[in-house]
């Protein structure tokens, strides 16, 4: 959500030290969710008050075959880095969609979307994503195709 | 293979299905995703959201995070409300299984409250007097309060009288005849919607023999024949008719001297 681990931890600690404090006061939540919507809620708080990426139309391109060797050549902070520039709905629904933590219910709960919006948000997601492995991981061209 | 034809919904369905198959629980989105799965473009989705997925499960944890997630769990336990305790198919067996005992219960108490001395003779003379015919009973045309020192006088039974609220119909017959049990009983035939009447010795305590007593009207039915049962100075008195208890009650209700 952040693309920054250390903002991150603050903001997980943050959560956790509230949780810790309610906890002893008896109040824990009954919802699984509430928690990771708590942290939804401060990432995009914490994100408004930074440098805000610049809106761009994003190029999309058709999901490759060749799309997982491509991913595997990614370090984590770079999907990191470009989930987090992404807006928000999107950079929300690509995090806990990827997560693999929630069932689709969930996933609508916690982004406060409708499932059409959601399907739109993580499939332009998917393809932005594909058009910039393309230009991040060219494909190498055939022998015959470069001459 | 090809896409197949999907509607928009299943689409829509499609392109946010998780690739975790464990959390596809929604019926519509895993049907949909049946309809796609041997398809090239649905595994390459597949194959690339696995990849982002497993590039994701390898952002290394930090240990303070680690050490904030072993101290305790944060979230209450679920509470199970009514409605999820009922909903529950073992609990809703036992409550339908609870009803029904109880329902049987129930109905058998008020069939024992019902239950009267000398109730199985009044069924079996229910079945008598659907068998009968009047041509097998001596002519006697007259008032039915009239036959009570008619059997009194003929046959030597005492308090065979109808009751007040019969005592103003006609007859057309009547006999005396001894039953299964050797009990004599005394029958009318009345000219009045084919009623019939029946007075048989009321139910004794094989202890000491006194008559089992009992107060008010008692209603019996057999085979769509439906009786109105009363007892008085040790003689049970019936009134039988083809019918149900709302034809008897009419007179039974009837306020009488």
């Amino acid at each position: 959500m952040l693309g920054d681990a250390g903002k991150a931890q603050e903001i997980f600690q943050a959560i956790m030290h509230d949780a810790a404090l309610r906890a002893a006061e008896g109040e824990l939540p009954n919802d699984r969710l509430s928690m990771f919507r708590d942290a939804r809620y401060r990432c995009l708080e914490v994100s408004q008050a930074g440098l805000q990426p610049e809106a761009i139309e994003m190029e999309e391109h058709a999901i490759d075959s060749n799309a997982p060797v491509q991913i595997a050549k990614l370090e984590p902070e770079q999907l990191a880095i470009w989930m987090s520039n992404a807006p928000d709905p999107q950079r929300t629904a690509l995090a806990l969609f990827y997560l693999d933590e929630f069932d689709h219910e969930e996933l609508l709960a916690l982004s406060e979307l409708k499932t059409a919006e959601f399907a739109n948000l993580v499939g332009n997601g998917r393809q932005e994503f594909q058009a910039w492995l393309n230009v991040t991981f060219p494909r190498e061209q055939p022998f015959e195709e470069q001459a | 293979m090809k896409m197949p034809r999907l509607s928009r919904r299943q689409r829509m369905f499609v392109q946010c299905a998780p690739f975790n198959e464990e959390r596809i629980r929604d019926r519509t989105m895993r049907a949909a995703v049946f309809r796609v799965r041997e398809t090239k473009e649905f595994a390459n989705q597949r194959a690339f959201d696995r990849a982002v997925a497993a590039l994701i499960q390898t952002v290394p944890i930090p240990v303070g995070v680690t050490e904030w997630l072993s101290k305790g769990i944060y979230v209450a336990p679920p509470k199970r409300t009514w409605k999820q305790a009922l909903q529950n198919p073992a609990v809703l067996a036992s409550g339908i299984a609870v009803a029904v005992i109880a329902a049987i219960f129930v109905m058998k108490v008020v069939e024992r409250m019902n239950e009267f001395p000398g109730e199985t003779t009044a069924r079996r003379l229910l079945t008598v007097a659907s068998s009968v015919h009047s041509l097998m009973l001596d002519p006697v045309k007259t008032d039915a309060d009239a036959l009570g020192d008619y059997f009194f006088m003929k046959h030597r039974l005492p308090h065979y009288d109808v009751p007040p609220e019969f005592a103003d119909l006609r007859t057309l017959g009547c006999r005396v005849f001894d039953d299964e049990e050797g009990q004599r009983v005394a029958q009318i035939w009345l000219v009045e919607k084919h009623l019939q009447f029946f007075f048989f010795p009321a139910e004794r305590d094989p202890k000491n023999g006194a008559a089992r007593h009992f107060s008010g009207w008692r209603y019996v039915d057999q085979y769509r024949w439906t009786g109105v049962v009363q007892e008085r100075s040790g003689v049970c008195f019936m009134a039988a008719l083809r019918g149900s208890e709302k034809d008897l009650a009419p007179y039974i209700s009837k306020p009488k001297d």
